[in-house]
């Protein structure tokens, strides 16, 4: 157990005040505003300003496009772009892509696409799910047939999400449709110019997209990994994205639950800042046993979503964020429907933000319920919880 | 935003893990669930206690100076976990907190020794005044320290009073500070006494939820076996999610639990005055947890858990019947408040 502070030396104080100036140049109101309003999940000029300086993967080398950093520098950055919200969904998703490209890409693949993701301007999405497959993903039905030396793509994907600020999709296909479920996938690093991309609207603001390829011809060099064995490949970047949910980063540092938990600690800080300041009556809410209780039942709930780790962590800490984003905005009250930029809206919106935003975190990423069936299975060793193998008579 | 940058480590050094699979052992070879069993209604075991003194299970907790091997919060909670998860019937918890506190005042030293030797089992008397209270492990004390006015004092008795029969069977009785079958002797008084009495309350109740995240793994065992074995509709009951969620929430609450013990356990040895709030937090979540634990396997084990001869029951009663002496559990959400968000303020007043 060690739970004590990390002394900085003066060079990584230096690099922290770095990364503090580099987050307030920008990451402006404007790129904040611009990110509530459209949600893309994306600043192309905060992106490249990342590359410039090797932090888009920042623990490589300098000579392979990256910054060289030691875990904690990396982890400093990490959490001051998170504590800054810097828009960062689609660096995410091709930084997790990434491996998979240096497992299985050839040499002239890698040439062409991983100089490009070091500088900013080529970018990954994730294109598993399909308009009838989600959480079984290896039900995908879109077809890539081969032609020559070319391969033809056919189908849909839904939610591939940043697919607008991005040349290539992670995708998976299905080539042999007579194979069992698992045995007939492919999978492509498929640029993305001839695809058609048409926007989805959630209700946590976030963009994504559905992805239309139509006869979408590309090169058999954009092919990942032995044909009809795309599962494997693609249980790398699958595995590492259920890992994206653990909340204990490299550097051990406790951070909330990554992408999950942040919006329950933002909201409960602003209700926190909401509580103390004195109301019209000159009381202050925090002092009513109502407000008070409730707030440190959820200041008991986002510390656990911190701290939980591993499928637990990607579990609580949505929950979390659920159950007290849809009980701070009730405690502010009315004024806790008001947007951001409304006016009367309470610290900036936060509150009335993160009780939308957080329903999706129980689904995007494998679902709460799919994780509960991984630890059921994992890590409590149960049966398989079995579907019906033949339809209901 | 500060972000101020710490260490998240929550394993456990080589050391520790001998010592914990050292208590694992001792528990399993010497307090299966029918030594439980006959321990009641008094939930005490003299023998068991005499065996656990050969573990030096209550001396390790003493630091040097007093005669004892000076272990830590960090080594008593993986003790008070193994106790937990066999619900053993000795007051292990309450006496070392109490023999700890006993070291920490010179005026302490006699009755330290005679607990050394084995001739007393002290205790702690949770709430601050004078009057009558249940005492935890006070069926079997001749010692209890309590908070009485400003002064921490030492309550003794030629013998301990009567149990007091509940749903937990603990050992626990009605103790009378003031009363005339004890003698009393004050061990500090002012800011000191308070200060004192008040970290023994935050160690006791942080061994207490080391145990109870050990009752709560020890059901979820149960449970867990009973999924894999029982068939219902031609298949394991495992199989259906209403019995395998309930179970996987049942182990996330352990796992989380136990990392945010050792965390608040972590900062209550090394640094007592930060993130005070963690230790009612702590408590808090570990009996909520011990509640819904034992509440699940009850339920997944079916109409036998209901039943005096399961297991789950044993754990069912001592999920409440350990902590509701410290008083009703929401209360500790006062104490996180007050420590997250500084002291209410009453208007007008
Ligand atoms: C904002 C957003 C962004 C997304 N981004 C991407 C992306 O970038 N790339 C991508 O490929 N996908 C993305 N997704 C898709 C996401 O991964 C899926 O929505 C998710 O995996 C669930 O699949 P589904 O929507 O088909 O629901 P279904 O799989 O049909 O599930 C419906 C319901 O049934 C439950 N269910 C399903 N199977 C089981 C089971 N075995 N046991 C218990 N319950 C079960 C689910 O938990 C859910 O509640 C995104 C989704 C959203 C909302």
């Amino acid at each position: 157990m060690d739970f004590s502070i990390i002394e900085l030396d003066d060079e990584t104080a230096r690099f922290r005040d770095e990364v503090r100036e580099f987050c307030k140049r920008y990451i402006t109101a404007e790129v904040l505003d611009a990110e509530y309003r459209d949600g893309n999940g994306f600043d192309l000029e905060l992106h490249m300003a990342l590359g410039e300086r090797g932090w888009i993967l920042p623990t490589w080398a300098k000579e392979d496009g990256g910054a060289g950093l030691t875990g904690l520098k990396a982890s400093i950055l990490a959490l001051e772009l998170e504590a800054h919200h810097a828009p960062s969904i689609t660096k995410g998703t091709t930084t997790l892509v990434l491996p998979a490209v240096m497992r299985w890409g050839t040499d002239e693949l890698k040439a062409e696409v991983v100089p490009g993701v070091a500088r900013g301007d080529i970018r990954f999405c994730l294109g598993y799910t399909e308009p009838d497959s989600g959480s079984d993903v290896a039900a995908a039905r879109t077809r890539a047939f081969r032609d020559g030396d070319e391969w033809v793509i056919d189908g849909q994907k839904m939610f591939t999400t940043g697919a607008q600020n991005c040349q290539y999709s992670f995708l998976l296909t299905r080539t042999n449709p007579d194979a069992a479920k698992h045995k007939g996938l492919t999978m492509f690093l498929c640029p993305l110019d001839h695809a058609e991309i048409q926007a989805i609207r959630t209700l946590g603001g976030e963009r994504t997209n559905m992805v239309f390829y139509d006869g979408v011809r590309i090169p058999d060099r954009y092919r990942l990994g032995p044909v009809d064995q795309g599962w494997m490949v693609l249980l790398g970047p699958l595995n590492a994205e259920h890992a994206m949910a653990d909340s204990a980063p490299p550097v051990t540092l406790d951070s909330p639950g990554g992408m999950y938990g942040i919006s329950a600690v933002f909201a409960l800080e602003a209700a926190v800042a909401w509580a103390a300041t004195p109301g019209p009556d000159g009381r202050r809410p925090i002092d009513d046993p109502l407000v008070r209780h409730r707030l440190a039942r959820h200041a008991l709930d986002v510390e656990m979503a911190t701290i939980a780790t591993g499928p637990a962590g990607r579990i609580i800490s949505s929950e979390v964020a659920i159950r007290v984003g849809a009980d701070l905005i009730d405690m502010v009250g009315p004024r806790g429907l008001l947007p951001r930029g409304e006016k009367g809206t309470v610290e900036d919106g936060w509150i009335e933000h993160s009780h939308r935003f957080a329903q999706g975190t129980a689904t995007y990423g494998g679902t709460t319920d799919v994780f509960r069936n991984i630890i059921a299975e994992r890590v409590l060793g149960l049966p398989r919880s079995a579907p019906p193998t033949k339809s209901p008579s | 935003m500060d972000l101020d940058l710490r260490r998240a480590d929550y394993s456990l050094s080589d050391d520790q893990e001998a010592l914990q699979a050292a208590f694992e052992t001792f528990f399993e070879r010497e307090c299966p669930a029918t030594r439980v069993r006959s321990a009641e209604p008094f939930g005490f075991d003299e023998e068991l206690w005499q065996r656990l003194a050969g573990m030096r299970a209550v001396a390790m907790g003493v630091p040097e100076s007093g005669g004892g091997d000076g272990a830590g919060l960090e080594e008593l909670i993986l003790v008070a976990e193994e106790v937990g998860r066999r619900v053993a019937p000795v007051p292990v918890i309450e006496a070392v907190v109490a023999a700890r506190l006993l070291a920490a005042v010179p005026a302490g030293a006699d009755t330290l020794d005679a607990v050394l030797r084995g001739s007393v089992i002290p205790t702690i008397a949770l709430h601050a005044g004078g009057g009558d209270q249940l005492v935890p492990g006070g069926s079997v004390a001749r010692a209890a320290i309590a908070l009485v006015g400003d002064d921490l004092v030492l309550a003794e008795r030629d013998r301990p009073p009567e149990q007091v029969a509940n749903q937990g069977h603990a050992p626990i009785a009605w103790w009378d500070l003031g009363g005339s079958d004890v003698e009393r002797r004050t061990l500090a008084t002012g800011r000191e006494g308070r200060d004192l009495f008040e970290q023994a309350g935050r160690e006791w109740r942080i061994l207490t939820s080391a145990a109870l995240i050990g009752m709560s793994r020890a059901v979820l065992d149960l449970g867990v076996q009973h999924a894999r074995d029982r068939v219902a509709f031609g298949a394991p009951i495992g199989t259906f999610q209403a019995v395998s969620h309930s179970l996987v929430d049942v182990a996330m609450s352990v796992d989380t639990g136990r990392r945010l013990v050792r965390k608040a356990t972590w900062y209550q040895q090394h640094e007592p005055g930060v993130h005070r709030h963690l230790v009612p937090m702590a408590y808090f979540y570990a009996q909520e947890a011990a509640v819904e634990a034992t509440t699940v396997a009850v339920h997944v084990l079916g109409g036998v858990g209901f039943t005096v001869e399961s297991d789950a029951q044993l754990y069912f009663r001592r999920a409440k019947g350990w902590t509701l002496v410290a008083g009703d559990p929401q209360r500790e959400l006062g104490a996180l408040a007050d420590q997250l968000f500084g002291p209410a303020q009453v208007v007008g007043a």
